[in-house]
């Protein structure tokens, strides 16, 4: 192949896309030949460059973009994102609509007691201020906090009214980790809809990853948990688990699935200190789909020290 | 090949973005919500460096996942999610893109009564921190790097973009793109060959 060949296959090069027999041919071209070695060297100059181009959308377009979006959806993004308090506000209001026109057709003064319910409801719903239990040992202190939801409102003829109504009293536990009431609650936590708690809960239990329940939970939330902040908790809680095999599965797992690039390379750092032959397939299909260099970089280093070849053949 | 070796491997790829896609098939708008978050950065990075102002970029944004919400239910699982999305992305910004160039290229430098501002000002970039050797990176290389851009035809603009900025393979840019990874190679060459013309001498 003449110099004009091989400087076309420089580019490709560049972005990993040869097949290996070309790279192989290139790469040999190249240490014979200065004036292609130049050519490569210019072509990483232009790579470099435009790299400092690239710009990252701000976070105030991308959260304009999110508010557009749900806008044009569903016509009115804000009413779908108010805060919990004032969602439970706009209930207790349309509740009390609800009683009222209810009371309104039995007279004014069971209108009135309606409106006071309510008002306790009110009260009662946004409640006092938590109360801190006692930092003591174990203990289950029911604090004064109760969530009240009304489900149902039937007045009768007679005058009365019956509201049904469920409450949900906030209990607080207070305790050391090594409780396993504390443990089982924290794995309670980490399957929480709210990330916060999930991230609590996941950090708290990495130190005790060694128990197999706790380390259970923190593989599942490695490979299932949508918030790649618990994701990196629980990866931290497995660091010193991974010559478990059930463990370099889930991290096998984390490393195929995860779209986070932060959690693909810590993965891969960890899989490569603790590798074994069963990984070899896993190692060649990512040099063939990943993405990101380092993580390829990563399992090209791995292969090549378990000398087993770089790509599927 | 490589499907195959993960499958063997008994693993899935993505079964979180699965269960999202599946539930927001199913009329579960935060599910269709959380689908949203988990692209669209880099759809809007995609948007903003390819179309080169906010605003257009906002429309591709709103555009593009506009078609996603339609024709969600018509998505069958034969390609993954990121190649789907990436197909309506890149067809709403081709377009852009292609009416763009027939009205001619848009600056973005705008004139302002303070004088010529560009509006990629307000993007973020790695170099907006007061580093005077950046700032005059900025001003001389980013023209020619940006008028080397505009002088690639729209394809090319789209190849070299989910290549050396999304990091995508070849293949799969030729999937997102409806051809063959020959003909993307190919398009990708032609792209970096005329930007070795425009800015051979200075890099």
């Amino acid at each position: 192949m003449s110099c004009d060949g091989f400087e076309k296959l420089i580019p490709l090069y560049y972005y990993g896309e040869l097949p290996p027999e070309d790279e192989d041919g290139l790469l040999k071209h190249l240490y014979g030949c200065a004036g292609c070695a130049r050519e490569l060297e210019r072509y990483q100059a232009l790579a470099r460059a435009m790299d400092r181009r690239v710009a990252e959308p701000p976070a105030p377009l991308l959260e304009e973009c999110r508010a557009g979006l749900m806008d044009a959806i569903h016509g009115g993004a804000a009413a779908r994102r108010e805060p919990v308090a004032r969602s439970l506000r706009a209930r207790l209001l349309e509740i009390m609509r609800t009683a009222i026109g209810s009371f309104g057709r039995l007279g004014q003064p069971v209108g009135a007691v309606g409106l006071l319910a309510a008002g306790f409801f009110v009260a009662r719903v946004m409640g006092p201020a938590p109360v801190l239990a006692p930092s003591t040992t174990a203990s289950d202190n029911p604090t004064s906090q109760v969530y009240t939801t009304v489900r149902s409102v039937q007045p009768d003829a007679s005058g009365a009214v019956t509201i049904g109504y469920e409450e949900t009293r906030r209990r607080e536990l207070t305790g050391r980790m090594e409780d396993p009431a504390v443990q089982n609650l924290l794995l309670a936590g980490v399957n929480d809809e709210n990330p916060a708690v999930r991230v609590e809960s996941v950090d708290l239990l990495k130190a005790h990853a060694n128990s197999g329940e706790i380390r259970a939970a923190l593989m599942n939330a490695l490979t299932h948990d949508g918030n790649p902040g618990v994701r990196l908790k629980a990866l931290e809680g497995l660091k010193p688990q991974a010559s478990q095999p059930d463990v370099r599965q889930a991290l096998l797992r984390a490393l195929m699935a995860d779209d986070n690039p932060a959690v693909r390379t810590q993965v891969v750092d960890l899989l490569v200190s603790h590798r074994d032959n069963s990984m070899v397939g896993a190692f060649q299909s990512l040099m063939q789909n990943e993405n990101d260099e380092y993580v390829r970089r990563q399992c090209e280093r791995a292969l090549k020290d378990m000398n087993a070849s770089i790509g599927v053949f | 090949m490589a499907q195959e070796a993960i499958e063997a491997a008994g693993l899935r790829l993505s079964p979180q973005i699965d269960s999202l896609i599946r539930a927001a098939q199913g009329g579960d708008e935060d599910a269709f919500e959380q689908l949203v978050r988990a692209h669209d950065q880099s759809v809007l990075r995609l948007a903003v460096n390819l179309l080169g102002s906010p605003e257009d970029a906002r429309d591709a944004y709103q555009e593009a996942f506009l078609r996603v919400y339609r024709n969600l239910h018509t998505f069958r699982f034969d390609c993954s999610f990121h190649t789907w999305l990436y197909r309506i992305v890149t067809n709403v910004c081709l377009d852009q893109l292609r009416r763009r160039k027939v009205r001619k290229e848009e600056s973005t430098v705008v004139e302002t009564s303070d004088g010529p501002v560009d509006r990629m000002d307000s993007v973020e970039t790695e170099s907006a921190h007061a580093d005077p050797e950046r700032k005059l990176w900025n001003r001389q290389l980013k023209e020619r790097i940006e008028g080397a851009l505009a002088g690639l035809s729209a394809r090319e603009r789209m190849v070299f973009e989910l290549r050396h900025y999304e990091g995508l393979r070849l293949r799969n840019i030729g999937e997102i793109l409806g051809t063959s990874e020959e003909a993307a190679k190919n398009c990708l060459f032609r792209a970096t060959q005329k930007m070795r013309t425009v800015l051979g001498d200075c890099v």
